[in-house]
């Protein structure tokens, strides 16, 4: 089982086929949400973004990454925990939005309009980290009812649900700030009490692994914390942790 | 048998066998990834059941809607040369080339909330996105073209002296289609329909973004193996199983010989 559990993975992601490749290359595996950023930090390493579950599940299977950027602590931990990946940092934070179609046909206005019912909403999947974020934020905000008073379509990955809303199929959602930031044009935002925000953490460590580029990696790690990397980061909707 | 021929031969069957390792080893694999017993219980869960209805209703209401649509008008082109045919053959195959992901977002330039028809359709109170009959409409469009296809060739490669001979019996242009172009058909057209069909029922991209994934109204089997993908593979590799079977399994049916059709060199004249 354990095999066809990788082949399936590989499958999924064909680049992995073709990155390990160039065996030498210092590898960064990063969460598809810091592509922009990192790439605007630095060009110069190999990375392979994708879903933090997908890309810590390839380190265990013997991936040749020398970093790995998980987009949720719990990921990096698994690996800790298999002696696979140094110590994480935290390095950015995020935040949910509520997020509409620029021309909000439902009028919203407010989380609360949420209550009405009647809207179809699009949100993450309950099993992946976008899903129980946005669960955990509408329990906070005493919302969780709307789930059930509402037409909700679930999606695994953050890219479908900003799609959806943009597109008009859904008439509201909840996705990353960044992904908001991403998509200015197309959806418009609206505030949610910052009290009610679920910790949304990113960390990276060094993989670990015989023929691991340690020189690189933390010099890697050093440019992401740079003042220029953490400017970079605001840039593109994280925020960021106390300077340590 | 020269050397010649035989190194001809060899190659051949070299070919033919790379073919069938090839493309079969991946189902192999499928089939056999999931144990059968783990594979009933993963099939028991409500995820699949209620995904597993959602897929035969839409498909059997998408499938009627293209053969009831599709046959008539596929008879119509080959029924007489007309200017601009092959311009509208070529048409009716423009969304067959389509890549399945760029069909989701024509269609959703169309029917979505903010397509072509959108403002209208919602003006008239109709809202598809995240309804069935969005996922109805997905599956038809991308469907009805490998039927259409299928259909004008199968209807074009009916000899017309049959049905010029069911006219001078005095048979009326509805009795020749019925009685005599569709038993001669009947072939072609079902397997256009088996090849339909296992697109139909594969669909995914429009059926995400169009009519969503909403559990037990939209979430199609398709969308169910994604959504299962990051949760448990096993899950997700059990509903593909099940998938492969159903779309085996119509194959089978299309290719079986027709116990109900007349035999094909004399079909039957009398009674008319």
């Amino acid at each position: 089982m354990k095999n066809v559990r990788r082949l399936l993975i590989l499958a999924a992601c064909g680049c992995t086929l073709i990155a390990p490749a160039s065996a030498a290359a210092f590898t960064v595996y990063a969460a598809s949400s810091l592509k922009r950023a990192f790439q605007q930090i630095t060009p110069s390493p190999s990375y392979s973004f994708g879903g933090s579950d997908v890309l810590a599940f390839q380190i265990e299977s013997g991936a040749a990454a020398d970093v790995f950027a998980s987009a949720a602590p719990i990921y990096a931990d698994k690996l800790v925990q298999k002696h696979l990946c140094g110590t994480p940092v935290v390095f950015a934070t995020n935040t949910l939005t509520l997020v509409v179609p620029t021309a909000n046909p439902k009028q919203l206005r407010s989380a609360t309009d949420l209550a009405k019912g009647g809207l179809r909403l699009a949100i993450g999947g309950p099993n992946v980290p976008l899903g129980i974020y946005t669960r955990s934020l509408l329990g906070r905000l005493h919302l969780a009812a709307a789930l059930r008073g509402n037409t909700v379509s679930t999606y695994t990955k953050a890219s479908d649900v900003t799609a959806t809303i943009a597109l008009g199929s859904a008439d509201a959602g909840f996705v990353y700030t960044t992904d908001w930031l991403a998509n200015r044009s197309k959806l418009s935002r609206i505030d949610v009490a910052a009290a009610a925000q679920p910790p949304i953490r990113y960390v990276l460590c060094t993989v670990t692994r015989s023929g691991v580029d340690v020189a690189a990696a933390s010099s890697f790690a050093r440019q992401i914390t740079s003042g220029r990397g953490r400017k970079i980061l605001r840039d593109n909707g994280f925020g960021l942790p106390p300077k340590p | 048998m020269s050397p010649r021929t035989a190194l001809f031969l060899g190659g051949l069957v070299l070919a033919l066998v790379t073919a069938l390792v090839f493309l079969l080893l991946p189902i192999v694999a499928l089939l056999t990834a999931v144990a059968p017993q783990d594979l009933g219980h993963q099939l028991r869960s409500p995820v699949v059941a209620s995904a597993l209805i959602v897929s035969l209703k839409t498909n059997l209401i998408a499938n009627a809607l293209m053969l009831a649509i599709g046959t008539p008008a596929a008879y119509l082109i080959t029924l007489r040369r007309f200017p601009g045919r092959s311009l509208l053959i070529t048409l009716i195959e423009l969304p067959l080339v389509l890549p399945p992901a760029v069909a989701g977002i024509a269609l959703l330039m169309t029917f979505g909330a903010f397509g072509l028809l959108g403002p209208t359709l919602a003006a008239h109170g109709v809202l598809l996105p995240f309804s069935q009959v969005a996922v109805v409409l997905a599956i038809t469009f991308v469907a009805t073209p490998f039927y259409l296809r299928a259909a004008i060739t199968a209807f074009a490669a009916v000899s017309r002296d049959q049905l010029d001979a069911a006219r001078d019996l005095g048979a009326s242009e509805g009795i020749v289609f019925a009685r005599v172009a569709l038993p001669l058909a009947a072939d072609g057209l079902r397997a256009g329909w088996a090849v339909a069909f296992a697109r139909g029922i594969g669909e995914f991209g429009a059926t995400l973004l169009f009519a969503g994934s909403v559990e037990r109204i939209t979430e199609t089997l398709p969308l169910a193996v994604y959504a299962q993908l990051g949760v448990d593979i096993d899950s997700a590799v059990a509903i593909g199983v099940l998938l492969v079977l159903i779309s085996g399994a119509v194959l089978l049916i299309a290719k079986l010989p027709p116990l109900w059709s007349p035999a094909k060199s004399t079909p039957s004249v009398g009674g008319w």
